[in-house]
């Protein structure tokens, strides 16, 4: 029996595969509208509940003038620093997989973490450099920091833990602009394609929408396959319909429609004025105890100190009681716990 | 705590670890158990602090790539969690490798068993072949073999998306032995097909009970590789003159296969040639390989379970599952607090994955029954 050879992977059909229903991205990080609000909402209170708290076990009634911010104000600053890991990607001139794959980073990091806990300045360094290396185009951190003003080593490390664990450890992303590639060489070989010029031209068009699309929440509400019809509906409604049609799948034409008017609708810029006001807030809500050097800080810290030196005493204990129970093997036993010490 | 600390922290807590078992190039390997089950797990410890560059690249191919991939044939990624500055890795344990049987003199194996390890190194590769992942170090030590005879694929510190035509990419990649001639020759654009060289190699060391082409260096490898299946011509392999790091090793003449395979069936010889040819567009696919007429041949594969065994896992298939992976303190390793045994319990644990201990330690074991 003849089939594909897994060398020339058909790109288009593999974005609908069971391949990408079995991916993490499919299994986890795929929520209604209805669920992505709930999601957002919930982090936003739980957040805000316990900054106050530490406000106000610094100095009671401190938390009653401050603004803090809410899920909407929240997802806005978001949405700024994602256009700024775009001027970023400009910069180094990163391929299109690192910054898609950083922008879902990002995207994915603030549905299990706040930005008043984290600044999304910081977080985006960090999102961006692991995109780097999950995607296979790594550089040095030194050349890294070096192209970014008032950087350094540890402002991306430091958080390199954070935003892995954020993520579930899972670094695999499947994108709407390499459905949309499979998408376009389906295209040229239908009997309708345009001539070759009009056919890169509709593409760079689906491009412009694509990268629009990363701007909104579409990547986490519908597959890459989708995502990527879609736009190239918005380039070009008849050639996206010959295509759907060509694959038997008029029912996706309909399906799209609703990324299409969520594209139109959140794709665009956020306001400078009202990014900056947010930011001012924030300056004030954002948690202390993540302010390196505050008072908070160290508390949390000392807190933090006590309970790995209970730990480490309670483990010492055991080794030495072991021993003195005249275990013949308490050589090996002494040994293997150094071994685990550092954990 | 953060949420995501709290996650992760409730992660950790899941495992205990053990006994350590290997050392990787960037890691050190636990034996261990899931704490609610006992179920005997590995756990991949990566030293993270030590890269300038933080997390180390072969740390997140593997876990990039285990998260992915689920098959009974490749290696299962069960969890992954951080502790300070280590990144670890819960894997399933795996009793033993290729490697080790290989290297067994005193196991025999039947064509029907080296039928068997083929099948399931390809089924594994398959699917990674299919997901457009290529492996880049497949060798003996990278099959490791599960206790109820399954092999899996592991170790994917140098994988990699499978790249767009024309994408550039490194040819420092697969061990020696197993390296294809267009990597040998510094090809940059290259494809699944370097992996099923690889396993050409290992499905002739199965036969051979030695690795096949075992070179000195990259230039004597080129040399070994042509003395055993002649230097190509440009008719067989177009264009290979052009390669960048191409030279001339001097001319070997072709020697059949079934001069050195001299008790393989035709089926047999016929694949491997396919794993082996020269030029990388002709070479068989994994797909291809799968439905090849000797994998439906006579003798059939050997099932999983009937395959030879090494004395270490027929050691510890033989261990009450009690005793291996019963209710013992975690110890050293495990988070503080996690229940308590009385001392001997704990030797007994501590000394099973010892290979040099484990004598001693089944002796502890029947005086204390
Ligand atoms: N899942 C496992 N079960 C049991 N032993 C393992 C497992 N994974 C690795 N090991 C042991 O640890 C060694 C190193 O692991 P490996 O993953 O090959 O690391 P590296 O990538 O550094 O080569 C292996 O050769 C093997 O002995
Ligand atoms: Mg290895």
């Amino acid at each position: 029996m003849q089939q594909q050879p897994p060398t020339s992977p058909d790109v288009s059909s593999a974005a609908k595969s069971p391949l990408f229903q079995s991916s993490t991205q499919y299994r986890n990080w795929r929520f209604s509208v209805e669920q992505l609000k709930a999601t957002r909402a919930a982090l936003n209170q739980a957040s805000v509940a316990a900054i106050r708290n530490t406000f106000e076990s610094d100095s009671p009634g401190s938390s009653s003038d401050v603004h803090f911010l809410d899920a909407n104000e929240e997802h806005l600053l978001v949405k700024l620093y994602i256009i700024k890991i775009s001027q970023l990607c400009g910069h180094f001139r990163f391929p299109e997989e690192v910054e898609a794959t950083g922008i879902t980073y990002l995207k994915r990091f603030y549905l299990k973490n706040t930005v008043m806990d984290w600044h999304p300045k910081n977080v985006m360094l960090t999102a961006l450099y692991l995109a780097t290396k999950t995607t296979n185009h790594p550089i040095s951190l030194e050349s890294y920091t070096a192209n970014i003003p008032r950087t350094n080593a540890s402002d991306v490390l430091d958080l390199e833990f954070l935003v892995a664990q954020s993520l579930a450890f899972e670094f695999a992303v499947w994108h709407a602009h390499r459905a949309l590639w499979g998408i376009w060489l389906d295209i040229q070989d239908l009997p309708q394609a345009p001539p070759h010029e009009e056919l890169q031209r509709i593409h760079d068009t689906a491009m412009q929408h694509i990268r629009t699309s990363r701007l909104t929440d579409v990547e986490l509400i519908y597959p890459p396959s989708q995502i990527a019809l879609a736009c190239l509906s918005l380039a070009h409604p008849e050639i996206a319909a010959f295509w759907a049609r060509s694959k038997n799948a008029d029912t996706a034409l309909e399906a799209i429609e609703s990324i299409k008017r969520t594209i139109t609708r959140d794709g665009d810029t956020p306001s400078v004025d009202v990014v900056r006001e947010i930011d001012r807030h924030l300056k004030i809500c954002k948690n202390p105890e993540k302010v390196v050097g505050s008072k908070a800080y160290l508390a949390k810290r000392a807190r933090e100190e006590k309970e790995a030196e209970l730990k480490r005493k309670k483990k010492a204990e055991n080794v030495r009681k072991a021993t003195e129970q005249g275990n013949p093997f308490g050589e090996v036993l002494v040994g293997q716990a150094n071994l685990d010490d550092d954990d | 705590m953060d949420a995501v600390e709290k996650a992760n922290a409730e992660r950790q807590r899941r495992w205990v670890k053990d006994q350590k078992v290997g050392e990787g190039t960037y890691a050190v390997v636990y034996r261990g158990r899931e704490l609610a089950t006992g179920r005997k797990i590995a756990i991949k410890k990566i030293k993270v602090g030590q890269f300038k560059d933080g997390l180390d690249m072969s740390a997140v191919r593997e876990v990039k790539y285990l998260r992915e991939l689920q098959h009974p044939n490749i290696i299962e990624l069960l969890d992954v969690f951080s502790s300070k500055t280590n990144l670890n890795l819960v894997l399933e344990f795996l009793d033993t490798d290729l490697e080790m049987i290989i290297k067994d003199r005193s196991l025999v194996f039947l064509p029907a068993d080296i039928k068997s390890w083929m099948a399931m190194t390809f089924r594994g590769l398959e699917f990674c072949h299919r997901n457009f992942i290529l492996h880049r170090d497949l060798k003996p030590n990278n099959l490791l073999i599960a206790s109820d005879g399954q092999l899996k694929i592991a170790d994917f510190g140098l994988a990699r998306d499978a790249a767009d035509p024309g994408y550039k990419m490194t040819c420092q990649v697969i061990t020696r032995w197993y390296r294809p001639p267009e990597l040998l020759f510094g090809c940059r654009y290259y494809s699944t097909a370097v992996d099923i060289w690889s396993v050409g190699c290992i499905f002739a060391e199965l036969m051979l009970r030695i690795p096949y082409l075992p070179g000195e260096s990259d230039m004597d490898q080129l040399k070994t590789i042509f003395r055993a299946l002649g230097t190509p011509t440009d008719e067989e392999w177009p264009g290979h003159t052009k390669l960048p790091d191409y030279v001339s090793v001097g001319q070997f003449p072709r020697t059949p296969l079934r001069d050195l395979f001299t008790a393989a069936s035709g089926d047999t010889l016929n694949l491997l040639s396919k794993c082996i040819i020269f030029e990388p567009r002709k070479r068989i696919s994994a797909r291809d390989a799968l439905y090849h007429p000797y994998f439906f041949a006579l003798p059939y594969p050997t099932h999983p379970s009937k395959l030879p065994k090494t004395a270490a896992q027929t050691a510890a298939a033989s261990r009450p599952p009690d005793e291996v992976d019963g209710n013992v303190d975690p110890g050293g390793g495990a988070p503080a607090g996690v229940g308590k045994a009385a001392p001997p319990k704990k030797l007994k644990r501590k000394l099973s994955g010892h290979d040099l201990s484990r004598n001693i330690a089944r002796k502890l074991d029947f005086t204390a029954s």
